[in-house]
């Protein structure tokens, strides 16, 4: 009787637990790799009578450059923060800049985003983007993508950094009549910052690794104001609540769960 | 003389022809030439301007300073543009100004 009477408590305070956990917001669920980096748009769309537009990261990323498609073709560092409407697109601006039906990717052309008319294979095309509650298959498999890729253990699953080194993908970093053809990037050393835990290793930014795939001002002055090293101290806090390193590193590059990955100086 | 009055006469045909054609035809090829050109001009401004910031840490305080002046020169232009060419080009050269002005500061703190 008493060992019920303990389960029974056991249960009660898992449930009471759970139950709070989910009403204050705390605990999210991890998003599976597939899911890392989705981004779903609805400005326009709900408005206009179409599902919301899912947009994944790893597809593009796979393909283009953070620069590209943040500084060249100037969408917004938050979901949403663009305000894309159809006919910015079918101008040939944001998606229509590659989505032109011309542009031409391992061999194919890029579909063409949104259309003036509707219904028959238009349809079918807006569904591929504005697919947000639809059962709509994928042109791109994700499990067959990553398969060939190395692994990592968050975010994607996939160590997107060596994946360039060893030529499994090559991001695209020019498009043309949109991008500036632009002198060798100046690099800045790498950095060291100490951290505020004793315990923890020092963080090595490297800017290298940073620039070649966003440039300078994807990250300066927007997202690091600060113009002296040391003038401002950065706290984890801030970091998981989405500023600073958290812009990327808790929704699209490597999530912040994989502390070695920064704080990453020999001791 | 007569080559004179046959060139000025000439000038005059030429040029009366231009406004005529501007003024009849208003799609014409000459505006359309006339307006790609005053398109190129602020593009081609806008790329002159922003093709340094890959650079902007090897270039000078004055260098820098004058390019954050041509970026806010080139802004009233981008924005009587198009609604779409609008917000796109005020986006990116909102950046390449940023980034001139920050790099300015960091220098002049050193």
């Amino acid at each position: 009787m008493k060992k019920m009477s303990f389960l029974f408590l056991c249960v009660l305070v898992c449930a009471g637990i759970a139950a709070a956990q989910s009403q204050s917001g705390m605990k999210k669920r991890r998003p599976l790799p597939y899911e890392y980096g989705k981004v779903v748009i609805n400005n326009y769309s709900e408005k206009a009578g179409f599902a919301s537009v899912v947009f994944d990261h790893w597809v593009h990323r796979s393909k283009f450059t953070c620069r590209l498609c943040h500084v060249d073709i100037a969408f917004a560092m938050k979901g949403g923060g663009t305000n894309i409407r159809a006919a910015d697109n079918m101008n040939g601006y944001y998606c229509g800049a590659c989505h032109n039906g011309k542009l031409i990717i391992d061999k194919t052309a890029v579909f063409e985003a949104c259309a003036k008319k509707l219904g028959g294979e238009n349809g079918r095309r807006c569904e591929r983007c504005h697919s947000q509650g639809k059962n709509v298959k994928p042109e791109r498999d994700f499990m067959e993508f990553a398969s060939r890729l190395p692994k990592e253990r968050f975010g994607n699953g996939l160590n997107w950094e060596k994946a360039e080194a060893d030529g499994y993908i090559k991001p695209l970093d020019f498009l043309e009549s949109v991008s500036i053809r632009k002198p060798a990037l100046a690099v800045p050393k790498e950095m060291f910052f100490e951290p505020k835990g004793a315990e923890m290793p020092d963080i090595i930014f490297s800017h290298k690794k940073h620039t070649v795939w966003n440039g300078c001002e994807l990250c300066h002055p927007e997202i690091f104001v600060s113009v002296k090293k040391g003038s401002r101290k950065y706290s984890m806090e801030e970091i998981f609540e989405g500023k600073y390193c958290g812009v990327c590193h808790n929704a699209v590059a490597f999530p912040l769960l994989d502390c070695q990955r920064c704080h990453s100086k020999q001791v | 003389m007569r080559k004179k009055i046959a060139y000025c006469v000439f000038i005059l045909a030429a040029a009366a022809a231009l406004v005529c054609s501007v003024a009849v035809f208003p799609d014409n090829a000459f505006r359309s030439a006339g307006i790609a050109c005053a398109q190129d001009d602020w593009k081609a401004e806008f790329e002159d301007i922003c093709f340094r910031t890959d650079d902007s840490l090897s270039l000078t305080n004055e260098e820098l300073r004058r390019l954050v002046s041509r970026c806010d020169a080139l802004k009233p232009r981008i924005e009587k543009l198009d609604e779409t060419e609008r917000k796109v080009f005020l986006q990116r050269l909102r950046m390449c100004r940023d980034l001139f002005a920050f790099v300015l500061e960091s220098q002049e703190k050193k």
